[in-house]
């Protein structure tokens, strides 16, 4: 017994002096240089709060690249196999769906196994948090999207895309509709009616104006997205499995809104401008659109791209109300050699502090749900947008928000039906052609 | 017959005399002639081997499986080839990346022959900055140049269509949702890049040909664009051979352009080409396996050509002679 004591004794000192000899090797340790990878895209990581936290520490240096969304993905696959430089990837929730099932979790650190260290207490995160317990500050649902189904925790949301409409008051005042944001946002209460606003618009608009592509709304396909994201079920149907099971031929949703989308591309009310394309860009500089379906995060790109139409825009609500459309996650890789820098870079800049911050310099929408009562973000106003309370009209339809079971192939399954609304809207093919010609092309994925 | 008296005479007194006085070669190239040179040769065919030869073979082998990344391969015999033989896309892209090749390879031989005539001019001022500036083109990213032309073919407000719209009745052409005008969009794209390089080629060819031709030409009494008929063009066949073969190659590579417009070919795949195909059944579908088989099948499509391509010069350069 005595034996066993010291024995006992003996590890115990044995740990007291290693955690010691730890605690006293952490300062050391923390002035060495860490560079962190982020593999990213768009303005998911904000340089203002990057150099931020680099005048936080010194030691440690970012490293942002960026890519495109798609390639993105396509290199964290190839990453995951073969190890890779990343030590933060952003995956968009389109692709969360992919990366929860299966054995691709293991891609990325189980987070609820990490711990804050103290590094950044003094900025307000405190020590020894894992996942789990960061977990209340988020928009539940939104934190789902981050979570496996092995339920280990791969990613913590950034922003969440709510959606509204943009529109341009000038415009609608020439054209004879009510510029106020209020009633507005009563011209359309159901996605009909907006179409309907759409058609009386363009027929005040003169024929020159019309030759020179003028119309209503940017691009009408984006009103599919728009009406799929108000549903609950997609593509794939929740039924306690990984995978969800696929219902993309039978979903009637799907058929609501192709329907809807077709209908308003055949009222002639969308000017056809693909977004994100050097002739949208343009066409927003020119007024050729008087409404962008747009989700928080486009706000700040359309500051960028048409700087001259600063206070011609306001806010209104979507038809039917609740709109998503995009929304990242990042998660630390499961290859990274800089897990714990990773972590703490994680923990900071995914705090509802530094959120309203990105917020408000880069309108991208906060998931981290305890600010959505916050009188900072309530009542923050863009000028741009004539002083809408953005912060206010995005938080009302985020709470409406419905979550939504993101399958594996969600985004190849989204941009084969873009690519079927962009034949009707070109007019090569008819809706009943183009659709079934989606559908086997979707069937085709599944097959070898 | 002077070339074997040559040799003979040789025999008595060697062109290289160092050789018979000293028996060791010398330190230097000499000393590659021996086992050393497989050494000096090893590093590009040990290269060759792990990134040229075992990637085919290993395509070959995964072309007959269903794989998706991250996940256990699974025999799937001859599906794949079966699946792609019925692939819509598949003959949509063979004909799509032909298209294009005829699109950018013909127009480009025309522009850079006649380019190279011009640039061939002795008066000419500035030769070697005009050269220089040709190459400018080909060392852009192509990332650059697509956005560019982007700008020029954009449907609404490209500097194409604004110019189009000057001539009553003309409607703005979508270079993007049409089939024609996007492959003449992606040829003009290639062009841009390519037609600099392929005027010094042929520039450097036409160089080579005797001044004495042209004198003899004019003293009997042959025209400017005589002259160029029958004593540039004749003599440029071998480099025409040598640019559509190289053209040919780098037209069934066409691959970033077109997913720079749009990463899966277009709304209807007007514009899919085979490479993309191939990169979008690997990377976008997650088919490993398809991929290759894809891949065997593109092997096998420029084998043909190749096998074409020999035959035509083989009639050419016959003729020639």
């Amino acid at each position: 017994m005595k034996r066993s004591i010291a024995s006992k004794t003996l590890v115990g000192s044995l740990i007291c002096a290693s955690v010691t000899a730890g605690l006293l090797t952490v300062p050391a340790k923390a002035a060495e240089p860490v560079t962190l990878t982020i593999w990213t895209f768009g303005e998911v990581i904000q340089p203002a709060l990057q150099r931020e936290y680099m005048k936080l520490h010194p030691e440690i240096k970012i490293v942002p690249i960026k890519n495109d969304v798609d390639p993105l993905h396509q290199k964290t696959i190839l990453s995951c196999q073969t190890g890779g430089p990343a030590d933060i990837i952003a995956f968009e929730t389109p692709y969360s769906g992919y990366w929860r099932t299966g054995n691709r979790p293991k891609c990325f650190q189980d987070l609820r196994e990490m711990k804050t260290s103290s590094t950044n207490a003094a900025a307000g995160v405190a020590a020894g948090q894992s996942a789990l317990d960061i977990k209340k500050n988020y928009l539940p649902w939104r934190w789902e999207q981050g979570v496996a189904f092995n339920d280990s925790v791969i990613g913590i949301p950034t922003d969440v895309g709510g959606l509204q409409v943009a529109y341009r008051t000038d415009l609608f005042k020439k054209a004879g509709l009510p510029t106020d944001r209020a009633a507005v946002s009563k011209l359309w209460p159901t996605w009909d009616k907006f179409i309907a606003t759409g058609q009386k618009y363009v027929s005040k608009l003169t024929p020159a104006e019309k030759k020179a592509g003028k119309a209503f709304i940017d691009d009408a396909g984006s009103i599919y997205a728009a009406v799929m994201n108000q549903g609950t079920v997609k593509y794939y149907e929740p039924n306690n499995t990984d995978a969800g099971k696929l219902v993309y031929k039978t979903n009637p949703q799907i058929k609501t809104a192709w329907n809807t989308t077709v209908k308003a591309m055949n009222s002639g009310i969308g000017a056809r401008l693909g977004q994100f394309t050097s002739d949208w860009n343009i066409g927003m500089n020119k007024g050729a659109m008087a409404t962008i379906l747009a989700p928080a995060w486009m706000l700040d790109y359309i500051k960028k791209q048409a700087p001259d139409t600063k206070g011609k825009w306001d806010i209104a609500d979507l038809p039917v109300g609740g709109g998503n459309q995009g929304g990242t996650q990042l998660g630390v890789t499961g290859y990274s050699k800089n897990k714990q820098a990773a972590y703490d870079f994680l923990t900071w800049y995914l705090a509802p502090e530094q959120q309203l911050k990105v917020f408000k310099t880069y309108g991208l929408f906060p998931s981290t749900s305890v600010l959505y009562d916050d009188a900072a973000l309530l009542e923050y106003k863009d000028e741009f947008f004539s002083n809408a309370p953005v912060g206010q009209i995005y938080t009302k339809g985020v709470l409406q928000l419905k979550p939504i079971f993101e399958g594996e192939l969600q985004r190849t399954i989204d941009s084969k039906f873009g690519a079927g609304l962009g034949r009707v809207a070109s007019k090569k093919m008819t809706s009943e052609k183009s659709f079934a010609l989606v559908i086997s092309d979707i069937d085709k994925l599944f097959k070898n | 017959m002077t070339q074997f008296k040559a040799s003979q005479g040789r025999k008595k007194a060697p062109l290289t005399p160092w050789k018979s006085k000293t028996k060791k070669p010398l330190p230097g190239v000499g000393s590659l002639n021996g086992r050393w040179g497989y050494f000096a040769i090893a590093p590009f065919f040990l290269i060759f081997l792990v990134f040229g030869v075992a990637p085919v073979v290993y395509s070959i082998y995964i072309a007959f499986f269903k794989w998706a990344p991250m996940e256990d391969p699974e025999f799937n015999g001859l599906n794949n080839f079966i699946v792609l033989l019925q692939d819509s896309d598949f003959w949509l892209a063979i004909r799509n990346t032909f298209s294009i090749w005829a699109l950018s390879t013909f127009p480009q031989l025309f522009i850079a022959i006649s380019l190279a005539a011009i640039l061939r001019n002795k008066r000419l001022k500035g030769k070697s900055f005009w050269r220089t500036i040709l190459l400018v083109p080909n060392i852009t990213s192509i990332i650059a140049i697509t956005i560019v032309f982007q700008q020029l073919f954009g449907r609404e407000y490209g500097l194409i269509n604004l110019l189009l719209a000057l001539i009553p009745g003309v409607e703005n052409i979508d270079f993007i949702e049409g089939v024609i005008p996007s492959h003449i969009q992606i040829a003009t794209m290639i062009t841009w890049r390519w037609v600099g390089y392929n005027i010094l080629i042929f520039l450097a060819s036409m160089l080579a040909i005797p001044d004495e031709l042209y004198e003899s030409a004019s003293v009997d009494g042959a025209t400017k664009w005589q002259q160029f008929r029958y004593v540039t063009l004749p003599s440029l066949k071998n480099t025409i051979t040598f640019v559509l073969i190289v053209g040919t190659i780098g037209g069934l590579q066409v691959f970033a352009e077109p997913q720079q417009l749009n990463a899966e070919g277009g709304s209807s795949k007007q514009f899919l080409t085979l490479t993309l195909f191939l990169f979008n059944q690997a990377f976008l579908n997650n088919k490993y396996g398809y991929a290759a088989a894809v891949g065997i099948a593109i092997t096998i499509i420029v084998l043909i050509i190749s096998a074409v391509n020999f035959w035509i010069t083989r009639k050419i350069s016959g003729e020639g002679k």
